[in-house]
Formats: C-alpha cells, sequence, structure tokens
C-alpha cells in the first residue's frame, strides 16, 4: 500500500491519519458478540476503515461470512446498486455511497490456558493461516466440543508468520504489567508482537493509556491501538447485555456491572479513534502497518481433490475408462447416440475444470458401500449425469429427465458440482467411518452447521432474560406457529390477549426479533464431508464433534461454497434401510434377489395401486395430501411420480401451481406455453413451472441472464435472508421478461414462484431420485406387501405412520399377522409361510415398549425347541425379570398357554421386591396355590395391548365403543348413502400445515377403516379444546365426494374420549394411536422445525438437528399441505 | 370397647387456605406446583374443578382450558403451619390427634366421642366448625387407622361412621390401602383393584410377589395388625418464671431475680445449643397489671452476664407500681448456637465485637436505626450502593466495592448548571450561588442508561462524566448529557 493511496481515503480531517481495527468480536464468539461478521465489514465500510479483522476467540467461524459479505458489496458496488447486506442498506456519511472498501484481515483472539494474556493473531500469508489454522485444530482436538484448549507452549511453537498483538489486562485494576512475557515473546517472534491498547471510556482512559505505553516502552513491544470491538453500531448494547445475561443465566435485572457501561464498544472511525489516542498517535498509524503487512485473503485457499485413489492413472483418464465400462453394462445393445452426446460433452466439462478426482472420490464412496451391502442412491444435479448414471451413482436413467448441464457446473464459474448420496440411516455410520479410515481425520471432516437462534429458542430465552413469565412465554410461543424466523407480529400478540405497548413487553420483542438468526453453537451437518489432498486442518480448524468418532471443521456449506471447496454429502435415508431389508426378505422366502437396478420398470399393477392412493408406507406420497393428489394425479409412468414428489410441496402450493398443472392435466384447461421460447423448459410440465431447473431457465431463456446469473440469483434465494440482496433481481427479472414480451402477471408468479423454492427449493434432479424410491417402494407393496411392511416395521423410526397403522393396512391387504410370542418371535419382526404357502408377519420383540435389543437376543439364542413355561426363560435365557414383565404385559406368553394376568402372575414372583428365604435360585421348588384372578374382558385386553405394543391385533376400541353410540357411520360406508352423517373415530392424525390457512385436518380411525375430515377455522375457534385434546371423536358434518376423494367438512365435533373407559379403567390414557406422530396440532414445535430442515429445502439448510432426529426429518411429507 | 379413629382429610387445604388470605370470591382457583419443567395443578378450588380441570394437570393446558383461571404458587411451609395449627385446634375433641400426610388429621375418638354426644354429633360441629373457617373437608371414623384412613378419602358421601372395618374398606379401590402407586398399578395388572379383590389370592403368593407391605397395610385396616395414633408431643416455650414471696420494687432486686432467671434460661439453651435473637422479661404488678422489658440481640447469644447488662436500661425506666411479685422471662426469638471454642483470652472476636456494640447501640436507638452502606450490582452511580440495616447485612465486609472509576464521597440529585452547553467541560461556572473556576477536568467517563429500566432521572440520555477540581477548593463531579445537550453536577469529592 502506498502512502499516496492512503491519503487517498479512510482519512481523519484533523490528524490526518486513517485506521484499521485489528481487533473484532463478532457473533461467532457465541454469545458474546453482537453483531454478525457482514454486519461489522459493511459497517467497516461504511466508516472508511482502512482493514478490519474479524478476531473471534479460539475461532475462524465468521470470517468466510466476511469475505463474503465485503465480495457482496464489491459487486453491488461495482454494479452501480445499492447494496444491501442483511436487510441494511450500505452507505457512507450522510447516505454518499461508500468509498474503496476496507481489507478483511483473518484472524483469531487466541484466550490461552491460565493466562491472563490474550493475543490477537493475524496470519501474514498463507503459510502463517495455515499455522494458525493447526494451532486452533489442535486446541479444539485436545477438548471438548466447542472448546479450545491452548497452551503458551501451543503459542511459542506454531505462531511463525503471525502478528501477535497482546491483550494484557487493564493496567488499572492493578494487575502487573506482563513485561517479562512480551519481552520472551519478542525474542521469540522479532517483529510480531505488539501490545494492544484498548480505550474503555470510563474517564481514566489516559491515564491507561499511559500505563500501556510504559509497558510498550519497558518490554520494547511496539503500542498499537485497537478498539476491542464487540458490536458494529451502538444500538446493538441492549442486545449484547442480553447475551451476557443469556451465557450467564441471569436475568436483565441481576446483570449489574456485567452489562456493558456504555455502547462505545463499538466499530469507530478514525475521527474517533485519533481522539481517544492524541496522545498516541504512532499507535494508531501502526494499525496501518500491521493491515498492510497481512496480505493473506481467504480468496488464496487454493483447494486440491485428494488423487491418491487412482493409482497412479491420471483422474480423467480414469473417469473416462471407468465411465466406458459402466456405459458398457448399463447399455449392453449399445449407448444410444444422443447419450454418448452427452457423456461427451459432461466429459468435456469435468476434464475442463478438473473435477474428475471428485467423481472418483464419490464413485469410491458408493463402491464402498456397494461391497458392504449397504444400499445407497445419489441425488442432486450432478448425480443425475449421464456419468453418474454410468458409475452406478444413481440409478435414475439419464432420458428421464432433462437435465441442464449448467445447473451444476459451467465453465465460467467453475463451481462444484454437487453430489449427495443416501445410505440406509441404520448403517451410514459404516461409510463414514470408511472415509475417516481412508482419508485420515486431518484430511477429512464433516462441514458444521451453524445453528441459529429461531424464534422460539429467542423467544424463551430472551423471555426468560427480560423476566417475562413462563406462561407468558409459552403463549407467545405457541402463538409463533408458521413463523420460524420472525418476531410475533402485533396482531398476534393482540390475539394472545397482550398488550402489544408494554414497555418491557415491546422491548422484548424487538430484542427477539434482533436475536432471530444469530449464530448459537455449531453443529455437525448431516453428513457433508470435505476430504482434501493436503492437510485439512491448514485449510480450516477441525473440532470435534458432539457423537464420538466424528470431527467437524468450522465453516458451514456456504462458507465451503463462498470459497469453491468440494463436498460429498453423504446422508442417511430411512426408506433405503427399509428396501434393502425387503429385497433381503423376499430372497430369503424363496423369492428373486432383487436391487433397484433389477426392478421391473413401469409395472401397471404398481401405478394401479397408486391411483387408488393406496399408498401407507409407500416413500414420500404416504402423507394424506400425497394420497388425496394420487387419484387425481393418476401417475401412468414414472415422469408422473417426479412431477408427484415435487408438486406437493410448499414452494408450488404457495406459488399456486397445484390447480393449474391438475386441470391441464385432467384436460380441463388448455395447456398455453407461454412462448415458443419457452416450449423445451415448460413442456413437460403442461407449461406449469414446477422445478427449480425451470425457474433458472425462464431467468435464462425469459428473463434474460445469463447462466451465471440465475445460479447467482438461486444462491441468494438461499442465502437472502442474510444478505437481502434480492430487490434487484427482482427489478431485473420483471423488467427482463417485460421487455421481451410476457406479461406482467406471469412475470410476477414466476418470480413468486423463484421465491418460494428459495425457502423449499426442490429440483428436479432430486424429484427424479426420490421418484426412483417411490416407484421401488410401491413396487414392493404391490407385489411383497408382507415382506414390504415387515421391513418397514423393522425400519422404524421412519415414515409418517405408527406401526398400528402400518398392520392395520396390511391386514387390509389379506395378510395375516401374528402376534408377540416367545416361542417364535425375534428381535425384528419377521414372516413366517402359512401351510396355504402365503406369509404371514409374526410381530417381534422390537414391538414391545421397553424390551431390550439385548435381552431379546438371549430369549432367541437359548430358545432351543422352545420354552415349557416362564420360569425355564427365566434360568435358561437369563434375562432380567423386568424384561420378563415386558413380555408378559405384551402378552408374549399366550403361546405356553399362559394369558396376560397368570404370565405376569407367574413373573412377579420371580420378580419380587424382596425374595423371600428358601424361594432364592437354590430354595426348593414350592407349588403355590392358584390364585383366582379375575379374567380380563376384550377391552381390557386391547388396553394392555395398546400399553404395551401401542396396537392391538384383538379389535379396535371402536368396536367395543360402537354399540353405545347409535347413528353414526362407519368408515368404510362413507363412499355411498347420504352426504350429512356422523362419525366417530380414534384420532390418529392431527395436522395444520403453514399453507393451508388455519384449516386442520384431522385422520379418524374406526375399526372399518379410515375417515378424512377437515375443520375450517370458525369450527375450529368453537371446538378447539376438542380438536386439540381428544383422541376419540364424533364429527357431524358434510361429506365431500370427488375423484374418489371422500373428505368429511366437519360441523361439530364431540369429544367422546371417556368413552374409551368402557374399555376398561386406563381406557383413556392407553389408546393414543397417533404415539405423538402425525400430531401437530398438539405439539407444534415439531411442525415449525421440521420445514426448516426439510432435507430437500434450500440445499444449504439441510439437516440442522441432531443425526437420532433424521429419520423423521427425511420423511417431509406431513410437514406441510 | 374398641378403638375408634377419626381421619380427617382437608382435599383443598392448600386452594382453601390461599381463599382464607386473599379473601378471594368464587372465581377458579387454582395452586400451582413446579413439576420437572412445567408447572402442574397441585390443588383446585370447588370452582376450578367444576370446570373440568383435574389436579396434575400442565398449567398451560389448564390456562387454554380456563383463561381466568387464578393461580397461586404452593406454598408446602404454609400448608403445614395451617396443619399443625388444626391439629393443635383438635385437640377439643381428643387428646390424641396428628397430621397425617399433608393434608389430613387423625384423632384417636377412644372413649372421647360421649363428650360430644355422640360420634354423629361430634362429626357434625367438626364438619360445620371447618366449614366455618372456609375447609372442605371429608372425614370418617371406623375401628382402625387404616380404615378410617381409607373411608375419609375413597368413600362416596364426605362422613363415614363404620362400625366395622373390613367390610367397610371391600369395596374400596386398592389405592385405598395406603400403598405406592406401583404396586397399585401392579395389582391393578392382574386385575385386583379393590381392596377385597385381595382375598382371590393367597397371601403367601401375594406377599411374595408384592413384598409385605400389601399385608401389613391390609392387616393394619382391618385391626388385625395395632396401629397406634402417634401424636407428637407438645414442645415447651422457652420460658422461666420466678414468684416472689414479697412484691419488690428496685431496679437492683429486679436486677438479681432476672440473673437467676437468665442462669436458667441460658443453660436450657445451652442443653439445645440454641441462643436467643429477643428476650422479653414479664413483670407482674401486686395489683395483677403487667408490664414488660424486651431487648434484641444482633447475634445469637446466651451469655447471662451480657445479656443481663443490655437489660439494665429499660428495667430501669419501668414503673414497678406496687411492686412486681412474679417475673417471667422468655425467649421469643431463638437461632441454633453451636458451642463455640473458647479464645484464650476469653475475648470476642472482631466479628462478635461488631455484632456486640451493634446490639449496644441499637438497644438504646432501635437496632432498625443502625444502617450500613454495601455495595449494589450496577453501573449507575445512583444504584452502585444500597442502605441496609447494619445488623442483618452479614458480616463487616461482605461484598467487597468493586476496582473501579472514582466514585464522590457525596452524591446528591443531579443540579443542573445554567447555561453551559459545550461538550467539553467548562473552565469557569457558577454552582450553589458559587462560581468557580475548573482548574483541571479528569475524563469522561461515560455511562449509558440501563435499558431495561425506564428511569425519569436518566430520560436525557448517557452521560459524561468528569472530575472537576476547582481553584476554590470543591472536586466537583459533574456531567454532560450529549443526547440534551446540558450540565449537571452530582457529587462532591472529599
Amino acid at each position: 500500500m502506498t502512502a499516496g493511496k492512503m491519503k487517498g481515503r479512510g482519512q481523519d480531517l484533523a490528524t490526518g491519519v486513517g485506521y484499521a481495527e485489528l481487533c473484532v468480536t463478532s457473533n461467532f464468539t457465541f454469545l458474546t458478540g453482537a453483531s454478525h461478521p457482514e454486519e461489522i465489514v459493511a459497517r467497516a465500510a461504511e466508516l472508511g476503515l482502512e482493514a478490519v479483522a474479524i478476531t473471534d476467540r479460539n475461532s475462524l467461524a465468521g470470517v468466510v461470512r466476511a469475505h463474503a459479505a465485503l465480495r457482496e458489496i464489491a459487486r453491488g458496488i461495482a454494479a452501480g446498486g445499492p447494496v444491501v447486506i442483511r436487510g441494511q442498506a450500505v452507505q457512507g456519511e450522510a447516505g454518499a455511497a461508500v468509498g474503496p472498501l476496507p481489507r478483511l484481515i483473518v484472524g483469531a483472539r487466541l484466550v490461552l490456558q491460565g493466562e491472563p494474556v490474550e493475543w490477537l493473531a493475524l496470519p501474514v500469508d498463507r503459510a502463517a493461516y495455515a499455522r494458525l489454522s493447526r494451532l486452533l485444530s489442535a486446541g479444539k482436538r485436545r477438548a471438548a466440543k466447542g472448546d479450545c484448549l491452548l497452551t503458551l507452549e501451543d503459542l511459542h511453537a506454531g505462531a511463525e508468520g503471525l502478528i501477535l498483538i497482546a491483550l494484557p489486562p487493564d493496567p488499572l485494576t492493578g494487575a502487573p504489567p506482563p513485561t517479562e512475557l512480551l519481552r520472551d515473546m519478542l525474542r521469540r517472534f522479532p517483529g510480531h508482537v505488539f501490545v494492544g491498547a484498548a480505550p474503555r471510556y470510563d474517564g481514566r482512559d489516559t491515564a491507561r493509556l499511559a500505563a500501556l505505553a510504559r509497558l510498550a516502552q519497558h518490554s520494547g513491544v511496539p503500542m498499537v491501538a485497537v478498539g476491542d470491538v464487540l458490536m458494529h453500531h451502538a444500538r446493538r448494547r441492549r442486545l449484547a447485555d442480553v447475551l451476557t445475561c443469556i451465557r450467564e443465566g441471569l436475568t436483565i435485572e441481576r446483570i449489574g456491572r456485567r452489562a456493558l457501561p456504555n455502547a462505545e464498544r463499538r466499530l469507530k472511525g478514525a475521527a474517533d479513534m485519533a481522539r481517544m489516542f492524541r496522545q498516541h498517535p504512532a499507535a494508531l498509524t501502526r494499525t496501518l502497518d500491521i493491515a498492510g503487512r497481512c496480505g493473506f485473503s481467504l480468496d488464496e485457499l487454493s483447494y486440491e481433490y485428494p488423487d491418491e485413489i487412482t493409482n497412479g492413472e491420471a483422474p480423467q483418464r480414469r473417469l473416462e475408462r471407468l465411465t466406458t465400462e459402466g456405459l458398457r453394462r448399463r447399455f449392453p445393445r449399445g449407448v444410444p447416440p444422443g447419450t454418448m452426446e452427452k457423456v461427451e460433452k459432461e466429459l468435456r466439462i469435468i476434464g475442463a475444470l478438473r473435477f474428475a478426482a471428485y467423481f472418483l472420490t464419490v464413485n469410491d464412496i458408493v463402491a464402498f458401500a456397494r461391497g458392504r451391502g449397504i444400499l445407497c442412491q445419489g441425488r442432486g444435479s450432478a448425480a443425475n449425469s449421464v456419468i453418474c448414471y454410468a458409475l452406478g451413482i444413481t440409478e435414475v436413467a439419464p432420458d428421464v429427465i432433462s437435465m441442464v448441464f449448467e445447473r451444476f457446473m459451467s465453465e465460467a464459474r467453475g463451481e462444484p458440482p454437487d453430489i449427495d448420496v443416501d445410505f440406509e440411516h441404520e448403517r451410514r455410520e459404516e461409510v463414514i467411518q470408511h472415509i475417516y479410515e481412508t482419508y485420515g481425520r486431518h484430511r477429512a471432516g464433516l462441514t458444521a452447521t451453524v445453528i441459529h437462534f429461531r424464534s422460539r429458542a429467542a423467544i424463551r430465552e430472551v423471555g426468560k432474560v427480560m423476566g417475562l413469565s413462563d406462561d407468558l412465554l409459552a403463549s407467545i410461543a405457541s402463538g409463533s406457529w408458521g413463523w420460524s424466523s420472525r418476531a410475533p407480529s402485533r396482531e398476534a400478540l393482540v390475539e394472545l390477549g397482550l398488550n402489544p405497548d408494554d414497555r418491557r413487553l415491546s422491548l422484548t420483542l424487538e430484542l427477539i426479533a434482533e436475536i432471530i438468526g444469530f449464530p448459537r453453537h455449531l453443529s455437525q451437518h448431516v453428513g457433508g464431508f470435505v476430504i482434501t489432498k493436503g492437510r485439512l486442518d491448514e485449510l480450516c480448524p477441525i473440532e470435534n464433534a458432539a457423537m464420538d468418532g466424528r470431527t467437524v471443521i468450522e465453516w458451514d456449506k456456504d462458507d465451503i461454497d463462498t470459497l469453491g471447496i468440494l463436498k460429498v454429502d453423504v446422508l442417511s435415508l430411512g426408506m433405503l434401510t427399509c428396501i434393502r431389508k425387503s429385497f433381503d426378505l423376499i430372497a430369503m422366502h424363496g423369492g428373486t434377489r432383487w436391487d433397484l437396478e433389477t426392478l421391473p420398470r413401469e409395472d401397471p399393477q404398481t401405478y394401479d395401486m397408486l391411483c387408488k392412493a393406496d399408498a401407507v408406507g409407500v416413500f414420500q406420497v404416504e402423507s394424506r395430501a400425497q394420497m388425496n393428489f394420487l387419484p387425481r394425479m393418476k401417475p401412468r409412468e414414472f415422469y408422473d411420480l417426479v412431477i408427484e414428489v415435487a408438486i406437493i410441496r410448499p414452494g408450488p402450493i404457495q406459488g399456486g401451481m397445484v390447480h393449474p398443472y391438475i386441470n391441464r392435466r385432467q384436460g380441463r384447461e388448455p395447456v398455453i406455453l407461454p412462448s415458443t421460447d419457452l416450449r423445451a423448459v415448460l413442456e413437460r410440465t403442461l407449461g406449469v413451472p414446477l422445478f427449480q431447473e425451470q425457474a433458472m431457465q425462464i431467468a435464462v431463456v425469459a428473463a434474460g441472464f445469463t447462466p451465471e446469473e440465475a445460479d447467482r440469483l438461486r444462491r441468494s434465494l438461499a442465502t437472502f435472508k442474510r444478505m437481502g440482496t434480492i430487490g434487484t433481481f427482482r427489478d431485473r427479472f420483471i423488467n427482463g421478461m417485460l421487455d421481451r414480451g410476457y406479461d406482467l402477471p406471469f412475470a410476477e408468479q414466476c418470480f413468486a414462484q423463484i421465491e418460494g423454492f428459495g425457502e423449499y427449493g426442490f429440483p428436479e434432479s432430486h424429484a427424479a431420485s426420490f421418484a426412483l424410491l417411490v416407484y421401488a417402494s410401491a413396487w414392493l407393496k404391490r407385489h411383497h406387501p408382507a415382506a414390504f411392511a415387515c421391513a418397514l416395521l423393522n425400519s422404524q423410526p421412519m415414515g409418517f405412520y405408527a406401526p398400528a397403522q402400518i398392520i392395520r393396512d396390511l391386514r387390509d391387504h389379506g395378510v395375516e399377522v401374528r402376534p408377540v410370542c416367545v416361542n417364535a418371535s425375534g428381535w425384528d419382526n419377521t414372516l413366517e409361510k402359512r401351510a396355504d404357502g402365503k406369509l404371514a408377519l409374526r410381530l417381534g420383540f422390537r414391538q414391545i415398549k421397553g424390551l431390550r435389543e439385548e435381552d431379546a437376543g438371549w430369549i432367541v439364542a437359548a430358545r432351543a425347541n422352545g420354552y415349557p413355561d416362564v420360569e425355564s426363560l427365566w434360568r435358561r435365557a437369563g434375562v432380567p425379570p423386568a424384561a420378563l414383565e415386558r413380555l408378559a404385559e405384551a402378552d408374549g406368553f399366550a403361546g405356553m398357554r399362559l394369558n396376560r394376568r397368570d404370565a405376569l402372575w407367574a413373573v412377579r414372583a420371580i420378580r419380587a421386591p424382596k425374595p423371600l428365604p428358601l424361594f432364592g435360585l437354590e430354595g426348593e421348588g414350592i407349588v403355590e396355590p392358584q390364585a383366582d384372578l379375575p379374567q380380563m374382558s376384550l377391552g381390557e385386553q386391547v388396553i394392555d395391548d395398546y400399553l404395551s405394543l401401542r396396537l392391538s391385533l384383538r379389535a379396535h376400541p371402536m368396536e367395543i365403543v360402537r354399540p353405545h353410540l347409535p347413528g353414526l357411520t362407519a368408515h368404510h360406508d362413507l363412499a355411498s348413502g347420504p352426504l350429512a352423517v356422523s362419525v366417530c373415530g380414534l384420532v390418529i392424525t392431527r395436522q395444520r400445515p403453514g399453507t393451508a390457512s388455519g384449516v386442520i385436518f384431522l385422520t379418524l380411525e374406526d375399526e372399518t377403516g379410515v375417515c378424512n375430515v377437515v375443520v375450517w377455522p370458525k369450527v375450529y375457534e368453537q371446538f378447539r379444546r376438542v380438536v386439540i385434546g381428544g383422541r376419540l371423536l364424533k364429527i357431524t358434518g358434510r361429506l365431500q365426494r370427488e375423484e374418489g376423494i371422500i373428505h368429511l367438512i366437519a360441523g361439530t365435533v364431540e369429544d367422546l374420549s371417556p368413552m374409551l373407559g368402557l374399555l376398561g379403567d386406563l381406557g383413556m390414557e392407553a389408546i393414543d394411536p397417533t404415539e405423538g406422530r402425525g400430531d401437530e396440532v398438539r405439539r407444534p414445535v415439531q411442525a415449525r422445525e421440521l420445514p426448516g430442515n426439510h432435507p430437500l429445502r434450500a440445499r444449504s439448510q439441510r439437516g440442522m438437528r441432531h443425526p437420532r432426529d433424521q429419520a423423521k426429518a427425511l420423511f417431509p411429507s406431513r410437514d406441510f399441505h | 370397647m374398641g378403638r375408634r379413629i377419626l381421619s380427617l382429610h382437608l382435599p383443598r387445604l392448600a386452594s382453601d387456605l390461599a381463599a382464607r388470605h386473599s379473601g378471594r370470591g368464587e372465581g377458579p382457583l387454582a395452586i400451582i406446583a413446579r413439576q420437572g419443567r412445567g408447572d402442574v395443578l397441585a390443588c383446585l378450588s370447588a370452582a376450578a374443578q367444576a370446570q373440568g380441570l383435574r389436579r396434575g394437570q400442565p398449567l398451560s393446558e389448564a390456562r387454554a382450558l380456563v383463561p381466568d383461571l387464578a393461580t397461586l404458587p404452593l406454598d408446602p411451609a404454609a400448608m403445614a403451619r395451617a396443619l399443625d395449627a388444626l391439629r393443635r385446634w383438635a385437640l377439643r375433641y381428643a387428646p390424641w390427634v396428628a397430621a397425617e400426610g399433608a393434608d389430613g388429621l387423625v384423632i384417636d375418638l377412644t372413649g372421647s366421642a360421649h363428650l360430644m354426644g355422640g360420634e354423629g354429633l361430634l362429626a357434625d360441629d367438626l364438619m360445620h366448625r371447618l366449614a366455618a373457617m372456609g375447609f372442605e373437608a371429608r372425614l370418617a371414623v371406623a375401628p382402625t387407622q387404616g380404615a378410617a384412613w381409607a373411608l375419609a378419602r375413597f368413600a362416596p358421601g364426605p362422613v363415614t361412621l363404620a362400625e366395622e372395618a373390613r367390610e367397610a374398606i371391600g369395596p374400596l379401590p386398592m389405592a385405598a390401602l395406603r400403598l405406592a402407586p406401583e404396586t397399585v398399578a401392579a395389582l391393578a395388572r392382574l386385575g385386583l383393584r379393590q381392596v377385597r379383590d385381595l382375598t382371590r389370592a393367597p397371601r403367601g403368593a401375594l406377599a411374595r410377589r408384592f413384598g409385605a407391605d400389601v399385608m401389613l397395610r391390609l392387616d393394619q385396616a382391618n385391626g388385625a395388625l395395632a396401629e397406634p395414633v402417634a401424636a407428637p408431643p407438645v414442645a415447651a416455650p422457652h420460658a422461666v418464671r420466678l414468684s416472689l414471696p414479697e412484691p419488690i420494687g428496685l431496679t437492683a432486686d429486679v436486677m438479681a431475680g432476672l440473673a437467676r432467671l437468665l442462669e436458667r434460661l441460658c443453660q436450657r439453651l445451652a442443653a439445645e445449643a440454641l441462643g436467643a435473637r429477643r428476650l422479653r422479661l414479664e413483670l407482674r404488678r401486686a395489683d395483677g397489671t403487667m408490664t414488660q422489658a424486651e431487648i434484641a440481640l444482633a447475634r445469637p447469644m446466651r451469655d447471662p452476664a451480657a445479656m443481663a447488662a443490655l437489660f439494665a436500661r429499660p428495667i430501669d425506666s419501668l414503673d414497678a407500681g406496687f411492686g412486681f411479685d412474679a417475673l417471667r422471662l422468655s425467649a421469643p426469638l431463638v437461632e441454633a448456637l453451636a458451642p463455640a471454642q473458647l479464645a484464650g483470652d476469653g475475648r470476642a472476636s472482631g466479628a462478635d465485637a461488631l455484632a456486640d456494640l451493634l446490639t449496644r447501640l441499637g438497644n438504646r436507638v432501635g437496632l432498625d436505626s443502625l444502617i450500613r452502606f454495601l455495595p449494589a450490582d450496577s453501573h449507575i452511580p445512583e444504584r452502585a450502593f444500597q442502605i441496609a440495616s447494619a445488623v442483618h447485612a452479614g458480616a463487616p465486609g461482605a461484598g467487597a466495592w468493586p476496582l473501579g472509576p472514582e466514585r464522590p464521597l457525596l452524591l446528591f440529585p443531579p443540579e443542573p448548571l445554567a447555561g453551559l452547553t459545550g461538550a467539553m467541560p467548562p473552565r469557569q461556572l457558577r454552582w450553589r450561588r458559587r462560581v468557580l473556576s475548573v482548574v483541571r477536568a479528569l475524563g469522561p467517563e461515560r455511562l449509558a442508561p440501563e435499558w431495561w429500566l425506564d428511569d425519569p432521572a436518566w430520560r436525557s440520555g448517557m452521560r459524561d462524566y468528569w472530575r472537576l477540581d476547582c481553584a476554590e477548593g470543591p472536586r466537583l463531579w459533574a456531567f454532560f448529557t450529549p443526547q440534551a445537550p446540558g450540565w449537571a453536577v452530582q457529587g462532591v469529592f472529599a
């Protein structure tokens, strides 16, 4: 940097000195910093700083965001438009345009164990950055998750090339000046050590700076001015205090002196700093010297994909060879010429961008899984390339969908392709550990996911700090249904009976709104792996994950995208487990050995079944909305399934795409394509844009975007909340379409849809991969219902329905289901051959609540020819009496002619609270007089079945209740007869989708079938308590029958749950067939959480939850509509 | 004659108490208790129950059902106190009364019911009196405590008089046997739901499976095993008395009597490892009128000599009239005081010495009049200290004053300085009708208002505090408010 340039900008008129801020704590020092890194660089640009460093506590987690924001500002200025960062326009003093931008200095604030002096570490070049990253990795790897253990020795060993600025404790508190320490560091790193002086604005700064200057003088370490910044703007002081309270577990009344006394720890301009340091001008100019020396930029992080798997063969050569081999296998009768052309084009681009190693890595992982018999399936835009089909990464044939190759890779951008691979959810860990083993932990790591404050957490935590009562918070939070990233609106509060003008409440709400989006902590991404050729810890700090055996890098998916680093998504999918288990079961019972590739294609019987909405358990289309849509959609070929999967989504629903599409499909509306240009884009979906790719293509074809711009539009949609850059695109898009002769409504509709995709984007390539699993699971259900249901039960928890509904559906299809039996069941559910050659399902021990797999294993292992009585089971299998009690409660001893109570009686003798003397293991067998226990009624049996198994094979509770309730229509009679009916049944699902404006959907079940009920908001208000709380509901209303779909529009709702008492004492408590699943109305938490974590949503958002919840998250169909 | 036990159950003790205290009317009221992460209803008023609420229900659910539900937190200590008061009150019916659980009493009526005209009239009287006090009650009289307990809680009517135990409790649910809930649930799973169902199985087999407790409780209820009413002994107050053959009137005589009383009282306190915090001397004059002298102590104490010295002043001011013929010394407030190791010089430690000083001062001017400053946790000068009672604020030096920017000795409400609006400290100012010239200004220390409070004094926004050293002597603590330009003086340094 030349002196002349320095004069030109960032000057303070009074002193003629610029300023570079070298100490900024962003909110990636969790619960401490009060501003986003983006806001800090934007503010730095406004203030005209020379440079700004992001120095979070032992972390580099926030630097990429700052880097991206700076790039965004630069791009915005170059485009001449206003720049908006996180919803705030970036502008200089008095609205003037921003001048030359500050440089970003990457750094960290090192807090060492047991050292009062903290150090700012700023790397001067790439090599120093690598050392800093390794230093942090070492500290993090030896500490628990989220922590970092560093010592002075670590710093001595690994700080070469780092500018080290000491932040000594306040000299005015009487702490001894660390003169010796500074001298020692200076001796080790000459020219790199400084002492930082930060004003505190407490009236003693003159004395403080003088003391620090003395320290500098005595130790020989030069003094440099730092701001010790905590926020970008003074208005964040309140939030900083709230964060302190959350961190320390305080209410705001008790924060006391831990509060900031003033708002001076904000980012300041050169003039302010010059005033503070008027006695020490050299400390100020030194910031510029240091900034000048820190030449490292994140853009220098070059990234190379690992290539040792090629065995010396050049990656591109190897990819070509494997592709050719694969094509020969896929197309035994010769590759079609069109496909060949595509392959050549793909290979050419991959060659040009040198991504061959990436494809080979994915191929290696998939090959490993195949070798272990783990079912897997690739998806994502690149996954549906012909190459991936040839390599066996995906089973979706390239001719099925209209891939746009530029969507995932363009030569101009050089941005990485995107392949996600789903594995069986029970066995994904094997794949993950394989990756760690193959590449080593120093080269492979999971990406992080930044857990942000979302509305519910924000309400809870801020509310607690502000001293609102739990009740009040609960009611605000429960009123927050449907918004996850907004604060509650005024209207919502009035509705809750709160006074929005109350000072404390409105203050709280402002703070809630402000804190939403703040990072809370880092968590691991569900499966995004970054694998490098060199050391990964020189690229980014690595830390331990909460789960044993996992390591995570500090950056999340967006950060990696920003820097152009490749990752492979290793995800888990419950349905793959289920399909693999189905294949195994079929083969085990004498059927063909199927796999995804050999499954018969386009089987008409399978489509017939789907057209009847007979889809319980089928991947993706089993939800109620999907089941309602199936008879209207009438899928007849694979591409119909692709559309089916994609259309019942918030994006298309909110974009108003569903009705036009179905009307056109049914021929009730002509198919009009807006222009011939768009024919190629929209023809397959009858002129209605449904997929993300189509939205992008419209942007290119109809609005005149370049493909790169369209892709940038897509990306900014995914992150527009963070960046707030959507507005400029909107004008360009609509004007572009108007210029090309499209009408305004169509243009606005297209853009609205693109916005919808930003929230819940669904690309065709994902839909195609999922449709394949829809087809496979439907085919299994149609042709091997017993095996499919068995596999489904053995893969639980997954899917939309509880075991009770899966078993009910199976019995409706004529398959016998046999009860749990200690002499016949295994841990898993199994299939048994019947005398007539058909298969029956035997319930396994896993269905019994509270029984452990280990105990079940012992029972099976010691079974031999069967157990004659309870005692022998206890002695031979050696299971604890508690497990015997579980078995007895599940009526598992019925096979030895012991009913439930007699078995329990026998078990209790073993499980005495205090064994009586003489009854011990060696005691004499005592013949006890038989107890005369009361026999159970049918109702009591059903209750005990539900208590233990959550289902009953004996009878449906309604069967016992019905004789007491005259005038009801059974559910299987709803298809004919009068339209005004009363029905009664157990509630099995209860949904309140965000897209349906307050309508509640209930599904009732009786002994004859299910009934779908629609409760309009008015009726809901009237019967709110019953609708939320009832388990057995009687609903009177009018039926709507359309195209084979029957809905009951509720008029009155009655809670008949007390009638369950007719079954026996515990009736009401015992019978809850929803098991909490599918019941969003009573537990809105889940309903809110799920859409955000939807795996197919904007891909950046995938999996922000713990892996054990993943299975649930991967079945999104219950979330909306 | 067999034993007759009365069991009294107060199902709404908590809510009835709350209603008594608040004088609240008929509205639904629930007493809530913390359970796990949420609040649940622990006790309901009749009105709340009529609205369909039940015990154990989560508060949020109850709120959704009954929006105008009034709630109060459960106070187990208050309940226990109330129950103990009722226990003492119930001694009017029989000499053996004990508390049973948190919401019941058991009274051994054997041989005393006829004094009230028989069990029926006694029960009516009891119920009427309790109703007048605002308590809902259920009671049962039976030959055994177990049966009475069961009937009071599970019989259909509020009053049950059972001549015989076994038949009376047969149809009651199993829970009536005072068994652990798990045992009740386990028995229910076998279909054994009523007390009489226990006869379906052999005793040995039942005991083997469910423990001896089931049979113990059954036998107690049936009367096969005795279960006496364990009425607690009455705790004697800490008081000693002295009757005099002749009235006395001289201070010295009273002091001498007091010394004898103190000696006895302190012996008793020492035996119980207690110390007195307050002592009251009641004196009866020869004409039957009473007077009294009282002292308070800053620390628990049982040193007769020191206490006697404190009594000297109040006794001196007593009016002896015709002379005193009886003295009673009591310690209404006692605290635990472990026997202490004697120090070599036999003198009180520093903290005790200060406490003794406070005691001496306090007994002259009143202990409440002794105050001291303690640090408070705030950046705002007005709120950075608190005034606390000198006696109750703990040991001296509790809560060290923070090391921070200097604070003036004298702090007063801000006194605006007219005519000054510049941000930099003035060279000259008029304060309290003096013209002062500033020779040195130290600062600024910037303090922003505590944003979560709406303090009227801080509505002018943040303040830049300066120390202004004036040539005339005063060193002022003044501040400038940049958001509403102006200066004010808030304190003076020593």
